[in-house]
């Protein structure tokens, strides 16, 4: 188990390596100096500025200084005396104030519609539910924004003469902040995600009917009830499981359509900014911490289906 | 081969569902539209000329007043400024809303109707102060409406039914006709795709097929790559990527679009293909086709990916979907189409009309875009129902 | 995620709680459009929002008479307006007394001390040190006498590796030893607009301590003098809100008792004499998309609003651009401000084909000024409340001819006379005319706009070749003189032709502010003879001149002026929008109980 572990763990590295090259690289192509230069800059500037930013040295000095660093400890370009860590930091957690419960929402809705309706497999529940997944996914996130920060906020504020759903904000201080602010861009990631995960869930439970231990259990002649969720549900956990972990590390880039919307100060918005601004210390440092937590997330999953699948370890 | 996949058994089930076969036929259409717009059906000039005054309804749907009087006033204003130049008459001949050309008359009499008009209009605005607010002066909008439709000669026919079309679905902030708008998008999604559905299956299927089948470091490579491809965030990806373009020659095609979807999206089919060959490669009769001394390659063609093609299908239309949707949000960005139109540049626009309670644009893209989305992703569940031998519906 | 889970916990657990606002607290609530300043050191900054929120924490030696129209300067860290030798060229100020910068731990036990003149000087010197990465150099260069040596010099210093040292002479800058108040300014030549700079947010007083104490940081701990304050520094999230507390040691500064007639009518006068500021607290929130920061007025979640062009119609009528009766009825007000804006599209006029002084060339350019309908473009982007006219100086300063029109005018569209002229130039009907290339900048509907300028200069057969880019790369194609054509803004610095005029004097051309690289030795002549006349009738004849040999030469399409629409909800007191100068927050009271 532990040799196994190993593996996975020196199979990653040069993975890791790989990626802060590339970007690294990708970000070099065009000069990123030029974007933080003043107008009308002389070749003196120029340089001192590319000495300041560390860029003189050779990419090797360089790619070891972001190693050891990440380089969260630069300062941002865009928004000077503030380091990109200190950015990254605290944008992360409101991010995750709408995109954790979004996840656990969906996962949980999903995972029982799809139960649902592989329970009643062919029957028009079966059908009706697969069809308003389909349907949900089938309309630009985008669109959801608009229409539903103006009905669902700003009519039905109107309507009900107090503040249910705020428009925009984000005020972790202010009493019941949760509901106010995070209640409706949640519900809203819900919708859209909910399609792509109650049709997969729905082919996860399928499958697992067909298995011969629930046959062998029906056969047994015990309750339905028992079957669907003693036995089945159980074995389909491992696929569940499986596909948040395979989600969690997204859960910190946040959504930027919906934090540009509802003014949440968000890792998705302070990426957009950092993009739009070549904001670039912030780009190399976001992207060389995700890609940590991307991997860390893939060897943890590995790891667990050892655990569980003993055969893994064997390939 | 095609022959035998249609009179495969998963395809006699696939053709037996209704839902399958409508929802292909939407498919069908989208794409002969989109033919028939790269045929000149609708020209890039029918997406960027005028064919009203700005944002008009859709079916007909009546004005508020001010807007009425703000429509009649732009029209009055271009006849008028035809009237006043040097030679009026050329300058008459060149106004035209799509089908709608000036009426013939002398110019003598234009300008009397300009007048009238015009007169009518300052008497307007001496006594309404906020006409929307204000019935008792809306029948003076009934008579302006009808003065000003004498400068106008309304086609009939074909002209008329053309007119008629243009305007169903009322027109944008530049009085463009927002259905021929929406009708051209319809090409660029179906192009885009298209073209990043292909090019990422063709991509992803090969490397998958290829590192399986080969193993050793072909495998290590292709996994080395999309692990850390799909360990990059898509935002920042497809950020460098535009950046990259930036200033080329190819900026202001589609190129960027495509290069950036593929470059994301080529991780999925590969994963799965490669998933799949892994199984395939253990089976009896690859073993023995190997045995027997066949080479690899012509095996890897053979054999190998003939079997794994239903979940290439599959790929293709879970991808198309995707693409068609990023193309929205990269639009959004500002890293999307940026010339002629698409459904993310008409959302985009109609962005602060939501507000104004002018719903046409938004809802003509949404409802185009939803139509051909639902039927790909109805589609889709009927193909995996019928090729995935796994898939159990 | 413990932590957050705990948060979100307590958050529905508490839910039913109400509002903890202070009973009595004055609570301003404003939008800024965009994602709102990156940074709050005067001398960094750029930003229009920069300097709105600058404007409130620092203060500078002038400022504008809050309800005078046209606008006038007053004294506001001064005791009184400064003295002009006889030649123009020696300023001798005099500031007031017991100003005190705002309590901050950058400070000896937290107390902040007393502005005294050598403040002043360590303020405008760091504008000289590019390790600050100042961003308007050009407000200084060349005006005062040996500031740009020093400048040199010192910079020179930090290259190899010493320090930059503000405690150095600068001869145009005098301070005495006999009274810390009292400062003297020598000029290289006379400029009787160096006084408006004055007012002017990137040369406003910082205390030193503070950027000693936080470096780099001082750009997020703002410490300077005026009404409000940053009191901590999570008060300020970037690209989402920034609250400001009162200022408890202010100086003591009144409400003005000058004020004109409509003043009177909306009740601005009542205030007069008070002691500023009235409100407790100003909460400012940064909206990038305009539907929130609309639905939040709407809601009656913002005091006032700047009105998104594209939802104008909503509370205006736009014929009268009067406020509609449905919404005068809830005792809102509306306020039309006009800027100071020169929105054109330029030309590169050392470019082969579009550039030049020749007949041919300057027909060229006609034709495709009188291809182009403002008005259109006004219309469908901007529901027809912007302001067309000929020139480059915006309405309402000396020179803005009278109803917008030149007498030689060659507005568009005129179809016909357009053709005319590309017909002169040489490419009848555009045969022979390559495509040109137009460089514009992505902002909200950048594209469309083009789009429809294109299909403008279609009707006289010309094509654009359009380059949608992001701004940095826009100015950076035109500094290079590399843009064909460009569309680009100016704001007025402050209100006076000179600033626009300088646009195109030769010795400015790219990467200077003419951007047209325009050259004519007779124009230079007559700017450089402008600048130093203080304002009189003569003054405007001159500047008259200019801009008919300019709009004669164009070497740029359309000029378009924006006119600012505010809507001020009911409860907010002593209103009066402005856009030429910031800082006018501290003028404002709050009725809570008209809420």
């Amino acid at each position: 188990m532990l040799a196994f572990a190993i593996r996975r763990l020196l199979l990653n590295i040069p993975i890791y390596l790989g990626i802060l090259l590339l970007v690294m690289g990708a970000l070099r192509v065009n000069d990123p100096i030029h974007f933080r230069l003043s107008k009308n800059a002389t070749p003196e500037e120029y340089q001192a500025v590319k000495e300041s930013l560390g860029l003189d040295k050779s990419l090797l000095v360089q790619y070891w200084r972001f190693l050891t660093t990440l380089d969260l400890d630069t300062e941002s370009w865009d928004t000077p005396g503030i380091t990109v860590g200190e950015k990254l930091g605290d944008a992360v957690w409101p991010s995750l104030a709408i995109t954790l419960p979004a996840l656990i929402l969906t996962s949980l809705l999903s995972v029982v519609i799809g139960l649902v309706s592989a329970f009643r497999r062919g029957t028009s529940i079966d059908r009706g539910l697969v069809f308003f997944a389909v349907v949900g996914m089938s309309v630009s996130f985008l669109v959801y924004i608009v229409i539903l920060q103006y009905f669902a906020a700003f009519r039905l504020n109107e309507w009900m003469g107090k503040t249910l759903f705020a428009i925009q904000g984000y005020d972790p201080t202010q009493p019941g902040w949760w509901i106010k602010f995070c209640m409706l861009p949640v519900a809203i990631s819900t919708i859209v995600a909910m399609g792509y995960d109650t049709r997969y869930y729905r082919t996860v439970m399928v499958e697992e009917t067909t298995k011969d231990y629930i046959r062998t259990a029906r056969s047994k002649g015990l309750p339905e009830r028992t079957v669907l969720f003693k036995h089945m549900l159980r074995n389909a956990m491992v696929s569940v499981v499986t596909r948040i972990m395979i989600t969690l590390p997204f859960l910190v880039t946040g959504s930027f359509l919906l934090e540009v919307y509802f003014n949440i100060p968000g890792m998705g918005k302070v990426l957009i900014s950092a993009i739009t601004a070549k904001d670039f210390p912030v780009i190399q440092g976001f992207t060389a911490v995700f890609a940590l937590l991307f991997i860390a997330t893939n060897i943890l999953t590995d790891i667990l289906y050892a655990v569980v699948d003993p055969r893994v370890r064997l390939s | 081969m095609m022959g035998a996949i249609w009179k495969s058994r998963g395809f006699r089930k696939f053709r037996k569902s209704k839902l399958a076969v409508g929802s292909a036929l939407v498919i069908l259409s989208y794409i002969v539209l989109a033919i028939a717009v790269l045929c000149g059906a609708i020209s890039s000039d029918d997406i960027q000329s005028r064919v009203g005054a700005r944002n008009v309804n859709g079916f007909g749907v009546q004005q508020k007043p001010e807007k009425r009087w703000d429509d009649a006033e732009f029209y009055v204003a271009e006849v008028n400024r035809a009237l006043t130049t040097p030679g009026p008459e050329a300058a008459l001949k060149e106004i035209r809303y799509g089908r709608i050309v000036v009426a013939d008359r002398s110019v003598a009499e234009l300008q009397g109707i300009v007048a009238d008009a015009n007169a009518r209009m300052d008497r307007l605005a001496n006594e309404a102060e906020d006409i929307n607010e204000q019935p008792e002066f809306w029948g003076q909008l009934d008579e302006l409406d009808a003065v000003i439709a004498k400068l106008f000669r309304a086609p009939t026919g074909w002209d008329g039914f053309v007119q008629t079309m243009s305007l169903s679905c009322g027109t944008d902030r530049q009085g463009r006709s927002i259905l021929a708008r929406g009708l051209y998008s319809a090409m660029i999604a179906v192009a885009i795709g298209i073209v990043v559905a292909v090019v990422s299956v063709v991509i992803g299927g090969l490397l998958g097929a290829a590192a399986a089948f080969y193993g050793g470091w072909v495998d290590y490579v292709v996994i080395w790559l999309y692990s850390s491809l799909s360990s990059i965030p898509s935002l920042v990806l497809l950020g460098v990527i535009v950046f990259m373009f930036a200033g080329s020659s190819s900026e202001n095609t589609l190129l960027p679009v495509y290069a950036a979807l593929c470059l994301t999206f080529w991780v999925g089919p590969c994963r799965v293909v490669r998933g799949e060959t892994l199984r395939l490669k253990e089976l009896d009769y690859i073993q023995a086709a190997t045995a027997i001394g066949q080479s690899r390659f012509m095996i890897l063609l053979k054999h190998v990916v003939p079997n794994v093609s239903y979940l290439l299908f599959i790929n293709f239309s879970l991808l198309f979907v995707a693409a068609v949707k990023s193309e929205v949000i990269l639009t959004f960005l500002g890293l999307g189409v940026k010339d002629g139109a698409s459904w993310g540049l008409m959302i985009s626009a109609a962005k602060p009309e939501v507000v104004n309670a002018f719903f046409w644009q938004i809802g003509t893209a949404t409802a185009l875009m939803f139509v051909l989305v639902l039927a790909f992703n109805l589609f889709t569940d009927a193909l995996q129902d019928a090729l995935d031998p796994k898939h159990i519906a | 995620m413990s932590r957050l889970a705990l948060l979100a916990l307590a958050g529905f657990l508490t839910a039913c709680g109400g509002d903890l606002q202070a009973a009595g607290q004055k609570t301003l609530r404003i939008p800024i459009p965009t994602d709102g300043p990156k940074n709050l050191d005067p001398v960094r900054g750029s930003t229009m929002y920069e300097n709105q929120v600058c404007s409130v924490i620092f203060e500078g030696l002038l400022q504008y008479k809050y309800l005078k129209r046209p606008y006038e300067l007053e004294p506001a860290l001064l005791a009184e307006m400064p003295k002009v030798s006889g030649d123009g060229k020696t300023y001798s100020f005099r500031l007031k007394k017991g100003v005190r910068f705002q309590d901050n731990a950058c400070f000896p036990e937290g107390k902040g001390r007393e502005v005294v003149a050598k403040d002043v000087f360590y303020s405008w010197k760091r504008i000289a040190n590019k390790g600050n990465d100042p961003k308007s150099w050009w407000l200084l260069d060349g005006q005062i006498k040996g500031f740009n040596e020093y400048r040199d010099e010192q910079n020179k210093a930090v290259e190899n590796g010493g320090k930059f040292d503000y405690d150095a002479a600068v001869s145009g800058m005098r301070l005495f030893a006999d009274d810390p108040y009292r400062f003297e300014l020598i000029l290289v030549e006379p400029n009787p607009t160096f006084q408006y700079k004055l007012a002017m947010f990137q040369l406003f007083v910082v205390p030193r301590e503070a950027v000693e104490h936080y470096g780099v940081r001082f750009t997020r701990n703002p410490v300077g003098n005026g009404p409000f304050m940053l009191r901590k520094q999570d008060h300020w999230t970037t690209a989402k809100s920034i609250w400001l507390y009162k200022n408890p040691t202010y100086r003591q500064e009144t409400y003005p008792d000058e004020y004109g007639d409509d003043d009177k009518k909306a009740g601005r006068h009542k205030a007069a004499g008070k002691r500023l500021p009235f409100l407790d607290k100003i909460e400012i929130t940064f909206f990038v998309e305009s539907q929130p920061m609309w639905l939040e007025f709407m809601s009656n979640n913002l005091d006032y609003t700047t009105v998104p062009a594209e939802n104008f119609a909503e509370p205006f009528v736009r014929r009268s651009r009067k406020l509609r009766s449905r919404w005068r009825k809830r005792g809102a007000t509306g306020y039309a401000v006009p800027l100071l804006d020169f929105i054109f599209r330029g030309f590169n006029m050392e470019d082969e084909l579009v550039g030049g002084y020749t007949k041919k060339r300057a027909h060229l350019r006609r034709a495709l000024q009188l291809a182009m309908d403002q008005r259109e473009i006004n219309d469908a982007f901007y529901n027809g409340i912007n302001t067309i006219y000929d020139g480059p100086i915006p309405p309402g300063l000396a020179g803005y001819p009278p109803n917008g029109k030149a007498p030689d005018s060659l507005r568009g569209p005129s179809i016909e006379r357009a053709r005319a002229e590309l017909a002169k130039a040489g490419y009848p009907g555009g045969k022979g005319l390559p495509k040109l290339d137009f460089w514009t900048g992505q902002a909200s509907q950048a594209k469309e706009q083009t789009e429809m300028l294109q299909r403008q200069m279609r009707r006289i057969g010309v094509e654009l070749n359009i380059h949608l880019v992001d701004f940095s790369t826009l100015i950076e194609k035109v500094h290079k003189k590399q843009a064909q054509m460009f569309s680009f803004a100016w704001g007025s610095d402050y209100p006076d032709p000179e600033n626009n005029l300088a646009l195109f004097y030769g010795p400015n051309e790219a990467p200077g502010s003419n951007s047209f690289n325009y050259k004519r030795p007779e124009y230079d002549k007559m700017y450089l003879r402008m600048r130093a006349m203080s304002s009189g009738p003569e003054r405007e004849k001159l500047a008259i001149k200019m801009r008919d040999m300019v709009l004669s030469d164009v070497p740029y399409m359309g000029s378009m002026a924006r006119t600012r629409f505010y809507v001020v909800r009911p409860w907010l007191l002593n209103c009066k929008p402005a856009e030429v100068f910031a800082g006018w927050w501290k003028y404002l009271d709050i009725d809570e109980s008209k809420r």
